[in-house]
């Protein structure tokens, strides 16, 4: 059955990559990037199989075990059309022709300095003939980062004027996961992209490592009515957790602003004393809408607002 | 049975335990995945996929034959195999970005492109770096003069080809040539350079000593790597856009046949009674063989994600 789809998925990769992406980069004199472009190619495919999966499944879910009756069709529209741009366009695009030629480049400069970034491999030989287990070193790792960047992206001020779009969804679902201000997508992407590259992650791998986080994100954000029990909830990023991160009230406020900041590992909020494991659903949004403040419906006015509140202008 | 036809048969016997094991498997770099899959090449199955590093892209025999170098990219480090059954062996690391590697003909220089860092790396016959030599964008692909003297590099984004003077460990001249030069071949005769011009649809004869283009043979498009057939004569290069092999007669510089190979052919290896063409398949995840009698497809081998180097023990001289 594995062995099936892996040809099926093959012989799509190749067929979109030969009739679809070569001829186009021969047309603009790029051939050399043909390598690279295959690689995008697949991360693109994975991104709308991964969409298209994940709308069926938590679709499900969603109509299943609903936290709240969500009335507003064109929010659910707009966090959509952010997924859309952040998983197919957007973070290929970026990772693939801005990222990793820009990390070459820093990287060729150190080595021609005879510095050769570490790599988790220069530690733990053993990890060279283990993918599965480099995957999940580099997955904790990862994660342990995206923890602490999350944090700043609250407690930050002109990171949270942008990161506080995010927070802005009153009827969060699963397409929630990518509603984010472009700006804020770029600094966290690139972090991640730099901080992978230059512990070692080999882009294959790293593929895999941004497929498995975004399923769990996905579901975090679902208007689901689901934890992961007792222990569960320790281990793995739930519905629930997550809610009450996005909670008016408790998720953007005290003296860390916030709760619940882990992306995969609830550890990290376990460690640094900002786990919040209570068993409830909140209502989610800022406690500012709830005065009035506007973070603007369409994609457009949301980014427009996010630049405002930047410079403190709205 | 009388004394001879015994110790004929213990021979035969003893020589059909051992034999199998040599010659028998073919090896080839899933460069996507980070894995070597290691082929029966008379059943022509897949018998193991090994993890081997980050970015295993290009291999070759040590010059005494005895084990075969993995260059693994993203791993910063090498691989030698026993090339007789595909195990690892040994491990040499602080090998910076190695894309594609190559031993001088007198074995006193290993010269490693670092194709993403623009980078030439110019160690000696036991891997001790001698060199670190900025080279223009994307140095691809490297071969040498017969007498040693001269490294031949490939600037794939800059579209030049860089001789490299070994024994000073700098760079001698460079000089223009097409889009996106990929592959470099010496001719037997050691007068010409053939490069695979891989933005476009021809191999570029090169008069190194003269550095000056004489000739241009139309391929298909995407003209990439070579390999010889070990006449002495003829030689293969691969089309990875156009989705062929030509055979190119190194006499009269010109294109002799075409086959037809689907998937981004790139690596190649011939079997050294010249019957059987192994090609990465590299878009294709597959390792297709051709059979030269009738340079039609054989049978296609799944291999992992984007397969690249191949080698195999019995193939023909490089020659």
């Amino acid at each position: 059955m594995i062995d099936w789809i892996q040809d099926l998925f093959s012989a799509l990769h190749q067929h979109v990559f030969e009739t679809g992406v070569l001829p186009v980069l021969y047309a603009l004199d790029l051939g050399g990037e043909a390598e690279r472009a295959f690689s995008a190619t697949e991360f693109f495919l994975i991104g709308a199989i991964e969409i298209t999966l994940l709308a069926i499944v938590l679709g499900a879910l969603e109509q299943w075990r609903p936290v709240e009756r969500q009335t507003h069709t064109d929010w659910k529209k707009t966090d959509a059309s952010y997924t859309m741009l952040h998983r197919l366009g957007f973070v290929p695009l970026l990772l693939f022709f801005l990222l990793m030629p820009a990390i070459d480049w820093i990287d060729g400069s150190l080595r021609m300095h005879d510095i050769i970034p570490p790599s988790l491999e220069d530690w733990l030989p053993w990890l060279s003939t283990e993918p599965l287990w480099s995957f999940v070193f580099y997955l904790v790792i990862l994660d342990f980062a995206a923890y602490w960047l999350h944090r700043w992206q609250h407690r930050l001020n002109w990171w949270w004027s942008l990161h506080a779009l995010h927070h802005s969804q009153r009827e969060m679902s699963f397409w929630t996961d990518d509603r984010n201000h472009l700006l804020d997508n770029v600094l966290m992407d690139s972090a991640h992209a730099i901080l992978a590259l230059l512990i070692g992650v080999a882009p294959a791998q790293f593929i895999a490592l941004v497929v498995a986080s975004r399923v769990v994100e996905s579901l975090s954000h679902a208007n689901v009515r689901i934890h992961f029990g007792r222990i569960g909830e320790y281990l793995l990023v739930s519905p629930r957790f997550h809610r009450v991160h996005h909670a008016i009230g408790t998720g953007h406020e005290g003296a860390v602003r916030g709760c619940n900041f882990a992306v995969l590992l609830p550890i990290w909020d376990v460690l640094f004393g900002t786990a919040n494991f209570e068993k409830t659903f909140p209502p989610t949004g800022i406690r500012d809408q709830e005065e009035g403040r506007q973070y603007g419906d369409t994609f457009w006015q949301q980014q427009w607002l996010g630049v405002k509140r930047l410079f403190s202008r709205a | 049975m009388n004394a001879r036809s015994f110790l004929v048969a213990i021979i035969v016997a003893g020589s059909s335990l051992i034999l199998p094991t040599y010659a028998q498997v073919a090896i080839v770099l899933n460069s996507g995945d980070g894995t070597v899959s290691i082929i029966d090449k008379a059943q022509k199955k897949e018998l193991k996929r090994i993890p081997v590093g980050k970015e295993p892209h290009h291999l070759m025999a040590t010059p005494d034959d005895q084990y075969l170098i993995i260059a693994n990219a993203a791993s910063n480090d090498l691989v030698l195999l026993d090339p007789k059954t595909g195990d690892v062996k040994r491990r040499i690391d602080k090998i910076s970005d190695p894309y594609q590697i190559g031993f001088s003909p007198d074995r006193k220089w290993f010269v490693s492109v670092s194709l993403r860092l623009n980078r030439t790396d110019i160690y000696d016959g036991d891997f001790k770096l001698v060199k670190r030599l900025a080279t223009p964008k994307a140095p691809s692909h490297v071969a040498f003069t017969s007498d040693s003297k001269l490294a031949l590099v490939t600037l794939q984004d800059s579209n030049q080809l860089a001789a490299i003077d070994l024994a000073t460990q700098s760079i001698k001249w460079i000089m223009p040539v097409g889009m996106t030069p990929a592959g470099v071949w010496v001719t037997p005769d050691d007068k010409y350079a053939l490069v695979g011009m891989t933005g476009s649809d021809y191999v570029e004869v090169v008069d190194w000593r003269a550095q000056k283009t004489v000739k241009k043979i139309k391929t298909g498009k995407g003209a990439h790597n070579f390999i010889a057939m070990g006449d002495g004569r003829r030689v293969l290069v691969s089309n990875r856009i156009a989705n062929t092999i030509n055979i190119i007669d190194q006499k009269t510089l010109e294109v002799v046949d075409t086959i037809n190979v689907p998937g981004g052919p790139d690596c190649m290896e011939l079997t050294a009674d010249g019957k059987e063409l192994w090609v990465t398949s590299r878009w294709a995840k597959k390792v297709t063989i051709i059979d030269m009698a009738t340079k039609q497809i054989a049978m296609q081998i799944p291999v992992g994600n984007s397969p690249h180097g191949i080698y195999f023990m019995g193939h023909a001289a490089r020659r």
